[in-house]
């Protein structure tokens, strides 16, 4: 079964003088067992549109076809709890979320709460605290007085426990050192690869788009603008100049040895590809 | 949350707006004053229109209004079969099979209802049309006489204002939380009672530690700006009373000289 936005328009404290309409129009389809990444300017509404996915919000119009189930606002959406378990969704700054006494028992609270029996939930909730680079010596530390990164993968291991088919993360690496963002990163292409999970990650790393994700959905003032695979976005047209974002590192470079006279490609998608190119350039010289 | 219409500030462009905020919070003071005059219904017919006449001035609406009665509705509802039962007196109105219904009872329910209204109108003319923090200025002002006898007038308006701008905040987290949380599988309608008691808590315990957190920021933030609750400080934003403030004042006083006049 599919994800699907149609026709969705999402709008904040309708009918007040506070009325914001946050999501226009979005027809979207998202494939399954991908690696989808969102990007997007501060405000555009990334955080609401992943939102409808677990149901958190349900679209003012329109309809959310989300695995075998079917959100929108003209019926009574029962049983949301079920579809919380199979869509996990961490949230923005997730470190806020905790509160348990300790970081196991915080980790187990959500499996717990999907009824998985106590021996289960602990088994699953090492394991998810592993796969983030939580070792033994944290079980039994409050989540409370942690630093901030590691309150953030605390938060992704909760989610993780719950062994969802759909993982949707906001912005998971904001403020994590380079190296824990990519083991962070590499750990979810494990994840989509090894366990078929259909992953969503809200980023502002558009290196992380080129290096990590199948597809990209770009999102400005509420709306789609564009939805492509990575490689057809960064190497084919100029739907990627248009948007107005910093480009990833390896075609900055690209771009600079372009302009100081290297004859590249623009368009060269692989790094050996890029590094025989530049070999080539400079033997030439 | 997104009910909470009652005591919240409304940007409008609109001359109640732009009144000084001292003259609307005393002019409040007294209007409320006024309609606890029992005036009768003559009195609450001139309170009545220039609250209305205000309420338009300041381009709200008087569903927004009616809206913010409704939590009170079930007290009337309550209030008036109280009254129906106790008060015996006047004529009898209504005959329900030998259960008489007397006209006080009725009279009288209608008269607190228009009461409350009233009131509700007034305070919520000047919560719209006034930003919180020009309250708390204009709190500081009226009280800074008292300043001469030690009462911390600027303490406590500054206290004021930190909690007034921290209300949206704390709405907004609670929010948040609420749904990391349901993300996590709390459902606050369904579950036992051992339960809903892990989702209170899972809510509670979080909503405290961000609080505390940005206060302790916050004091933080304020020290290493060098801030001295008892230094001498002037403002930016000063208050200025026109014309419209006086007129508004002399209205107001009016109405209040009427109702005293009505119910001698
Ligand atoms: N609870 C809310 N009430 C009213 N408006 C809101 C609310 N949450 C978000 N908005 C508005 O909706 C718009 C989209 O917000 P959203 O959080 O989806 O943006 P975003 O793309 O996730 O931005 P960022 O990259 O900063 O996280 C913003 O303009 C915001 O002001
Ligand atoms: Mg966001």
């Amino acid at each position: 079964m599919p994800i699907a936005f149609e026709k969705v328009n999402y709008i904040y404290a309708p009918k007040t003088p506070f009325q914001y309409e946050a999501l226009k129009c979005i027809d979207l389809a998202i494939e399954l067992n991908k690696i989808t990444a969102i990007i997007g300017p501060t405000g555009s509404g990334k955080s609401t549109l992943v939102q409808h996915l677990n149901a958190l919000l349900v679209p003012t119009d329109g309809t959310v076809y989300i695995l075998d189930r079917e959100l929108s606002s003209n019926q009574k959406n029962k049983d949301l709890k079920s579809l919380r378990q199979r869509v996990g969704l961490v949230f923005q700054f997730p470190e806020y979320q905790l509160f348990e006494e300790t970081i196991l028992k915080d980790v187990m609270f959500g499996p717990l709460n999907f009824k998985m029996t106590e021996e289960d939930a602990r088994q699953k909730s090492m394991t998810a605290l592993t796969m983030v680079g939580l070792d033994e010596s944290f079980y039994e530390r409050s989540p409370l007085d942690i630093s901030g990164g590691q309150k953030r993968r605390v938060a992704i291991a909760g989610i993780l426990a719950i062994n969802p088919d759909v993982l949707v993360l906001d912005e998971p690496t904001a403020g994590l050192d380079p190296q824990g963002a990519k083991s962070m990163m590499e750990l979810f292409v494990e994840l989509n690869r090894k366990y078929k999970k259909t992953i969503l990650i809200v980023t502002h790393d558009m290196d992380h788009v080129l290096n990590y994700c199948d597809n990209v959905v770009v999102m400005k003032k509420g709306e789609v603008i564009t939805h492509q695979q990575v490689n057809d976005f960064f190497f084919k047209g100029d739907t990627v100049k248009e948007i107005e974002m910093a480009l990833p590192q390896r075609l900055r470079v690209v771009e600079s040895l372009r302009e100081k006279g290297f004859k590249l490609d623009s368009k060269i998608s692989n790094l050996k590809d890029l590094a025989n190119a530049i070999k080539k350039e400079i033997s030439h010289e | 949350m997104n009910n909470i219409a009652l005591g919240r500030y409304l940007p409008l462009d609109s001359i109640v707006h732009k009144m000084d905020p001292r003259y609307k919070l005393v002019a409040m003071l007294v209007l409320m004053v006024a309609i606890f005059f029992p005036s009768g219904y003559i009195g609450y017919a001139i309170i009545g229109s220039f609250v209305l006449f205000s309420l338009l001035l300041a381009k709200l609406n008087i569903k927004m209004i009616l809206r913010a009665m409704k939590p009170m509705l079930f007290m009337l509802v309550f209030l008036t079969f109280v009254n129906t039962l106790v008060l015996r007196t006047g004529y009898v109105l209504i005959d329900l099979f030998g259960f008489k219904v007397y006209s006080d009872a009725i009279f009288q329910t209608l008269y607190i209802t228009i009461r409350l209204l009233l009131m509700i109108m007034v305070t919520t003319i000047l919560t719209a049309s006034t930003k919180p923090l020009d309250l708390t200025l204009a709190i500081e002002d009226l009280f800074s006489p008292l300043k001469r006898f030690g009462f911390p007038a600027h303490e406590i308006a500054m206290m004021i204002s930190i909690a007034l701008r921290f209300i949206p905040t704390l709405i907004d987290e609670t929010n948040r939380i609420m749904k990391a949380q349901a993300s996590r599988g709390v459902d606050l309608k369904e579950g036992t009672f051992k339960e809903k008691i892990m989702a209170i808590l899972s809510l509670i315990v979080p909503l405290f530690v961000s609080s505390f957190q940005r206060a302790e920021e916050l004091a933080d933030a304020m020290e290493a700006r060098g801030y001295i609750p008892s230094a001498k400080r002037t403002r930016y934003k000063q208050l200025k009373h026109t014309m419209k403030d006086w007129v508004m004042m002399f209205c107001v006083i009016c109405v209040l000289g009427s109702v005293i006049w009505i119910s001698l």
